[in-house]
């Protein structure tokens, strides 16, 4: 049992993969965007391991899912790469070698990119018959780690390891610049230092527990993650929301977009060295997060979503929550006056950090960062869910692609979501004071798999759910956060910059690690 | 204008750019005794090196949070630093990934004495979500001593602020 809009294909060959890959996505991505790429080891249903690969675009709300099987040669098991043909699966196939073996066949960088050298050669960790205890016997702390940094040689060249410990109160992530004098000419960044196993995990602690777990993939998201879990949960065992809890949840993945933007363009301001822009943006932040706790009681927008729908009602006393979102609308206004009066700020951001279109197209670039370069993509109106196909409101797009316009474009946003927030709390009036859950269903069926997403703050966030033969537990939960797919990305947009403004374009961005390791 | 500034620089008078937060009578107490702590043993200022080792990054998130104008520990004697020279304590967040252990091991190392390290959040104490993961190796304290653990995922910036503070009058 399939939800309707995935559409399932399975190609017998490697070359028809490629082939049908490349009409989905375009040459140079012009197409369909590659939502995500993921294996699956299915040998206990007799179906041996699987590659697949999910395209989708704007203006039709459907999935196009490619499964290759994939054969077993006197190697183990591999196949015919795809990234030479379609550049944004480099990372996931990458991925996919490392956690199961699955060898990409002329991939052009055949180095790790999850285990680093703690993880000796030849394991797996999400294959089937591997036990968490397999791995951690094998796991030594002791063994060196022998990455290839990618070199640059020449003369002038100097290269400046930064990492995985910042300066700051960031997560962990190692960049080798190579520069001449303060330009960088390239950077090598190492990711994965806080690789947690979630995907393993998920298939241990069973369905319901995956929301917590879900929740706390990437800090920032936690709402927009719990809410794809659970809908890909949901859609796999048949289960259609109230009414109520659809609009809960779509107001919720809004206030969530509010304090990530309102965040982040404080952030920025970090970025340049402007005390008074970051402290107002702080501060702004800490009153949204403080409702955040007043309606869900959490500060992260944790613990309210359930399989089946909301454990609170977030849309009660709508007047009271009207006023703050007044009072927060006025405070951001003022915060944004003072920004664009900033022209020191203002010029610090303008042409850093460019971003190609066609760069962020072939490496598929998702969120603020795909929109600030020209991309037209926001799953808010490409593939509609929860309450948002009873909105009407605007995506915006913009094209130079610098640290102003991805700036620029959560400003936008965050008057949209202003507003789409005041309309859902208008309306919840008008609402019947009925269940925010879904009633008693069955449970998962057996083999059957979902997809399920969310527009975070940072981009697309999607699930790929399948049970297993007793529909008790997962047999596969595949995660994509925004940040893995923005992450490749960064290389290009700084390369040419000065490395002091490396912070400044990293925060443009805003990735999360931790969504992107795992 | 500037009169009043100097005169609240003299006296000590905290400038309340925002609503700053307002101290319960226990945490006023609780914050007094541990300053005079601070004031003995780290001489007058207690500096904070926090290491991500695998969070989801909520933690940190409230750690930021202290240094904004709403919490501003900073009036306290309290500050993160960027080096570990120049820290007294770990603050540490995430389950201690397997990636992380060594970098986590290395900046522990870094400090000089007096230091100590602290669990900031359920998944540094034990894991969390995350425990019996084969990635992580199960809270801080697997990888560098801890001498206290602030519970909660995560930990409000409050309930961070008093678990330091707590974590000092305690120990010295
Ligand atoms: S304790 Fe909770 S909030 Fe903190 S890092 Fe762990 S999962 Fe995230």
């Amino acid at each position: 049992m399939n939800p309707g809009n995935e559409l399932y294909m399975t190609v017998e060959s490697e070359d028809e993969f490629i082939r049908r890959s490349v009409e989905l996505f375009g040459r140079n991505g012009g197409r369909k965007a590659l939502r995500l790429m993921f294996a699956a080891d299915e040998r206990e249903t007799g179906a041996g391991f699987n590659v697949y690969a999910v395209f989708s675009g704007m203006g039709e709300d459907v999935f196009d899912i490619l499964r290759l099987p994939i054969r077993e040669n006197g190697r183990g098991p591999g196949y015919k790469s795809l990234t030479p043909h379609v550049p944004a699966a480099h990372w996931y196939e990458r991925e996919i070698a490392d956690m199961f073996g699955i060898i990409p066949e002329g991939h052009p960088d055949s180095r790790r990119l999850v285990l680093h050298g703690m993880y000796p050669e030849g394991i797996y960790p999400l294959r089937r018959d591997v036990s968490v205890q397999d791995i951690r016997k094998k796991i030594d702390l002791e063994r060196p780690d022998t990455y290839p940094y990618m070199k640059v040689k020449g003369e002038g060249i100097c290269e400046i390891p930064v990492g995985p410990v910042h300066a700051g109160i960031i997560e962990p992530g190692h960049f080798r610049f190579s520069a001449v004098g303060e330009t960088v000419y390239y950077l090598d960044p190492r990711l994965f230092y806080t690789h947690k196993g979630v995907e393993k995990h998920f298939e241990q602690i069973g369905f319901e527990n995956g929301v917590a777990l879900a929740e706390r993939i990437s800090g920032v998201s936690a709402f927009a993650h719990s809410t794809a879990y659970c809908s890909a949960v949901e859609r796999m065992r048949g289960i259609t929301l109230p009414v109520r809890a659809r609009a809960a949840r779509t107001f919720l993945l809004e206030l969530e977009r509010l304090y990530n933007h309102v965040g982040d363009i404080g952030n920025m301001c970090a970025g340049t060295g402007f005390a008074i822009g970051y402290a107002r943006g702080a501060s702004l932040k800490e009153r949204i997060m403080r409702l955040n706790e007043r309606l869900t009681g959490s500060r992260y927008l944790r613990g309210v979503n359930h399989i089946g729908g909301v454990s609170r009602d977030v849309l009660e006393n709508a007047e009271e929550t009207l006023a703050e979102a007044g009072k927060i609308k006025e405070e951001y206004k003022s915060f944004m006056g003072l920004i664009a009066g900033a022209i020191s700020h203002i010029e610090r951001l303008e042409n850093a950090g460019l971003l190609p279109g066609k760069i962020a197209r072939n490496l598929g670039a998702t969120g603020v960062a795909a929109r600030a370069s020209g991309i037209n993509d926001d799953l808010r109106t490409a593939h509609p869910y929860m309450y948002y196909d009873e909105l009407v409101f605007e995506t915006y797009m913009r094209t130079k692609g610098d640290v102003y316009t991805r700036m620029m474009i959560r400003a936008d946003e965050v008057g949209c979501t202003l507003a789409i927030m005041t309309t859902i709390l208008k309306r919840a009036r008008g609402f019947s004071t009925g269940p925010l859950h879904a009633g008693p269903s069955a449970g998962v069926p057996p083999l059957s798999s979902a997809l399920g997403w969310a527009e975070g703050p940072r981009g697309s966030v999607f699930y790929f759910v399948k049970s297993g033969k007793d529909g008790l537990s997962p047999l596969r939960v595949k995660v994509r956060a925004a940040s893995f797919c923005n992450w490749p990305l960064m290389p290009f947009a700084v390369q040419g910059n000065i490395i002091p403004d490396f912070p400044l374009i990293n925060k443009s961005f805003n990735l999360s690690y931790s969504g992107c390791d795992m | 204008m500037i009169e009043k500034i100097f005169y609240n620089i003299i006296n000590k008078k905290q400038a309340r750019p925002l609503e700053t937060l307002a101290l319960s009578a226990g945490e006023t107490e609780l914050i007094e005794e541990a300053r005079k702590k601070i004031d003995r043993v780290f001489g007058r200022s207690v500096r904070i090196r926090q290491v991500d080792a695998g969070s989801c990054n909520a933690c940190e998130w409230e750690c930021t949070a202290l240094i904004n104008p709403v919490y501003d520990v900073q009036r306290f004697g309290v500050d993160f630093v960027a080096s570990p020279r120049h820290a007294d304590i770990l603050l540490v967040t995430g389950p201690a990934s397997f990636s992380m252990a060594l970098a986590l091991k290395k900046t522990y190392l870094a400090m000089p004495e007096p230091k100590i390290v602290i669990a900031c959040g359920d998944c540094a104490a034990d894991g969390g979500v995350f425990k019996g993961s084969y990635a992580v190796t199960g809270g801080v304290d697997k990888v560098v001593p801890a001498v206290s653990r602030i519970r909660g995922c995560p930990p409000s910036p409050s309930a961070i602020m008093t678990g330091i503070m707590e974590t000092i009058r305690k120990l010295f």
